[in-house]
């Protein structure tokens, strides 16, 4: 094994002149994980191809907006998935009415607003990119929130949230402008009318309602897309 | 053997007593949730105990609380023994223990009230964010400054791998954490979409790097050889090993991002560096059981070599594991599935409790100066916490292959064999059920090694005597 054995001598000799300098050990160490740190995560916001934008994708309403947050708040993401992945199986499952022609995955630009991005990591339960097409009911989603195992049948384990459509689960114009102007300030296009048509847009709705609305828009804008193509 | 003088051995003690507090608290919400996913209304129909605020709870009491006090723990007690020096300032370590022990306190109210960022692993919102900043930056200014006063010369491979750690977590945790705060209690990431999940997953795999990985493999390189009174194996393959793994982890990320609209490049890049972590990751494996092979004898009566054996092949079976799923083949089977889940806890479970386990049976009777109260109740944990796991992957493995496979089995004509996603999910009960029984058993195990030490502590002062560990002279090999 000499082959390794004489960079392997080399490198050891190099290296361990550092193990008695605690300053040059360090920093050497912060420029070894530096290096790959810069070369994924710079360059991804300076290529065009990075998001290619789509057309039709707007900023979320008001009402969807507060759905969103309670999405988050909930921990929605933490059993539901929103990344539908280009495999024809995975493609048949959650675009089964073909509203997005012959590529019903997930692309770059719809997600070109999410602050955070909510793609998840587990798929406890399905998944909720496209929901919009798959199940576009309001009172579907409010009666199944309320009671899954009724809707769903027996078998579901999704924990109900009977507590977001109670009376006092009203919205607060006031936060949601907030929450609004703060993602302005990180790049959403909200404008002056978006933020004063906030309290209008509320008006008598529940959390549990501005749920069901963000749920309605998963998917919408991008399908609007394929729709026009046609 | 009396130390007490030169070193602070408060600090350490405490961050043991948190480590035990944080644990128990993670992994008896990591067991409730785990039969929720079988019993949904275990959840008790109120929002503060629903799975979706849970989950983050366990994920970071376990990280954040009980692995992160480990390390504290283990730092605190290492670095004072290799520089010969005490602790640069007693002061700033008292204000550490006390901000961090708020911060963990905070998140587990916080997190059952639904205040949250929706990143994972990241999710305690920026006031607490800011706080963790405060006291890790108090931290490593005492630990670097101990490390500039030092006695000894030489900086011994344990530190090394803490040095790593250190330097490391706060630019992963500040540049993933970046929001704008929008209330005391919300906030948004500044990224969007994919930059963000870029982003998080970078900082995502590499806490599993630089909180579970590095600082173990510190307290291995410690903690191993002092136990069985022998030098590490080879210290040219710690060099190799240490530089290869720190440098080639920080690209991993995107592994977690396999066939998502991130760019492709990112993507290949990603796998690539997986499957090259694999070499580094088993160089820090052999090492510790060559280290081994020096004390072989004893490992059928020492439950502290029972439990760091178990812990490196552990180390050795996930650090096999993740490569393996970061293939993109693998990963269109595995993602998103329990597979997963199993693969990670292999990992904490395995590696980091068992490691967690050992340095503690180890430390408690020397700082408390006296023996273990009960070797044998140690050999139990070792044998119930091994069980769970086993029983946990198991399970894991069997659910989240069926799961993966029932979502892509399509009939002769193409068409989904099982379109009804409750019908699957029907199928995977039982091994979920059986996960919960696998935390059951890893929960006892913990309530053992609880009552072991309060045992021990009860007799403190009563003189502790080290047990020779080493392979006599002419003893059969």
């Amino acid at each position: 094994m000499k082959i390794f054995d004489v960079p392997l001598t080399w490198f050891e000799k190099f290296a361990s002149k550092w193990e008695s300098d605690g300053v040059k050990f360090s920093v050497y160490t912060f420029i070894a994980i530096l290096i790959g740190g810069l070369f994924e995560l710079i360059p991804p916001f300076f290529l065009s191809q990075t998001v290619v934008p789509i057309t039709t994708v707007q900023p979320f309403t008001p009402l969807e907006l507060a759905g969103r947050d309670i999405y988050q708040k909930e921990g929605c993401n933490n059993c539901h998935t929103q990344m539908i992945r280009p495999f024809k199986w995975e493609v048949d499952r959650f675009d089964p009415q073909k509203a997005y022609g012959t590529d019903g995955y997930s692309k770059a630009g719809e997600s070109q607003y999410e602050h955070p991005f909510l793609w998840g990591s587990k798929r406890t339960g399905p998944d909720l990119a496209h929901e919009s097409q798959i199940q576009p009911s309001a009172q579907w989603h409010k009666d199944h929130l309320i009671d899954p195992r009724k809707i769903s049948g027996p078998g579901s384990i999704m924990p109900a949230y009977p507590w977001l459509f109670e009376k006092d689960a009203t919205l607060d114009a006031a936060s949601i402008q907030n929450h609004m102007e703060g993602l302005m300030v990180v790049g959403v296009p909200y404008t002056k009318s978006d933020l004063d048509s906030v309290p209008t847009s509320i008006q008598g709705k529940t959390e549990g309602d501005a749920l069901v609305a963000y749920l309605l828009r998963l998917g919408k804008d991008s399908a609007e897309l394929s729709k026009s193509i046609k | 053997m009396s130390t007490s003088t030169k070193y602070n051995d408060w600090i350490v003690k405490g961050f043991i007593i948190s480590a035990i507090i944080w644990g128990l608290a993670s992994m008896l919400v990591g067991v409730w949730i785990a039969f929720q996913l079988v019993y949904p209304e275990l959840n008790f129909n109120l929002p503060y105990f629903s799975f979706g605020r849970l989950r983050p709870l366990h994920t970071n009491a376990a990280i954040f609380g009980f692995a992160l006090s480990i390390i504290f723990a283990t730092a605190y007690y290492m670095i004072q023994r290799l520089t010969k020096i005490r602790i640069w300032s007693d002061k700033l370590a008292g204000i550490h223990f006390v901000l961090y022990n708020l911060t963990i306190a905070l998140a587990a109210i916080t997190l059952p009230l639904g205040m949250n960022q929706s990143k994972e692993y990241a999710e305690l919102e920026w006031p607490l964010d800011i706080l963790i900043v405060i006291w890790f930056v108090i931290f490593i200014v005492n630990f670097f400054a101990t490390i500039a006063f030092r006695e000894e010369k030489q900086m011994y491979a344990a530190i090394w791998f803490y040095i790593a750690s250190f330097v490391t977590v706060p630019l992963l945790f500040v540049v993933n954490n970046l929001a704008i705060p929008v209330g005391l209690t919300k906030s948004y990431s500044i990224y969007a979409g994919v930059y963000d999940a870029n982003i998080q997953w970078w900082y995502g795999h590499n806490a599993v790097a630089f909180v579970l990985t590095t600082p173990f493999l510190g307290l291995m390189y410690y903690f191993f050889p002092k136990h069985i009174n022998q030098p590490i194996y080879s210290h040219r393959l710690s060099i190799i090993h240490f530089w290869s793994l720190i440098f080639v982890y920080i690209w991993a990320g995107p592994h977690h991002l396999l066939y998502s609209p991130i760019p492709d490049w990112l993507q290949t890049t990603g796998m690539v560096f997986s499957i090259m972590l694999w070499m580094p990751s088993w160089g820090g494996m052999l090492n510790g059981f060559l280290t081994l092979t020096q004390a072989k004898e004893k490992i059928k009566t020492d439950a502290i070599l029972k439990m760091m054996l178990v812990g490196i092949t552990f180390y050795g079976m996930s650090t096999f594991e993740g490569p393996l799923l970061s293939i993109r083949t693998i990963s269109s089977l595995g993602h998103n599935t329990d597979w997963i889940v199993g693969h990670v806890h292999s990992g904490t479970l395995g590696w980091v409790g068992m490691m967690s386990f050992a340095a503690i049976y180890y430390m408690v009777p020397r700082l408390w100066n006296t023996n273990l109260y009960s070797e044998k109740l140690a050999n139990t944990h070792f044998w119930l916490a091994t069980l769970g796991i086993l029983l946990y992957i198991v399970s894991m493995w069997v659910s989240g292959i069926t799961e993966g496979s029932m979502w892509r089995a399509v009939d002769e004509k193409g068409f989904l064999l099982y379109p009804n996603w409750v019908a699957i999910t029907e199928v995977l009960k039982p091994f979920r059920f059986f996960r919960g029984v696998a935390g059951v058993l890893y929960f006892a195990g913990l309530v053992t090694l609880v009552y072991n030490v309060i045992k021990t502590i009860q007799t403190a002062g009563s003189g502790f005597q080290a047990v020779d560990l080493r392979v006599k002279e002419g003893a059969s090999k």
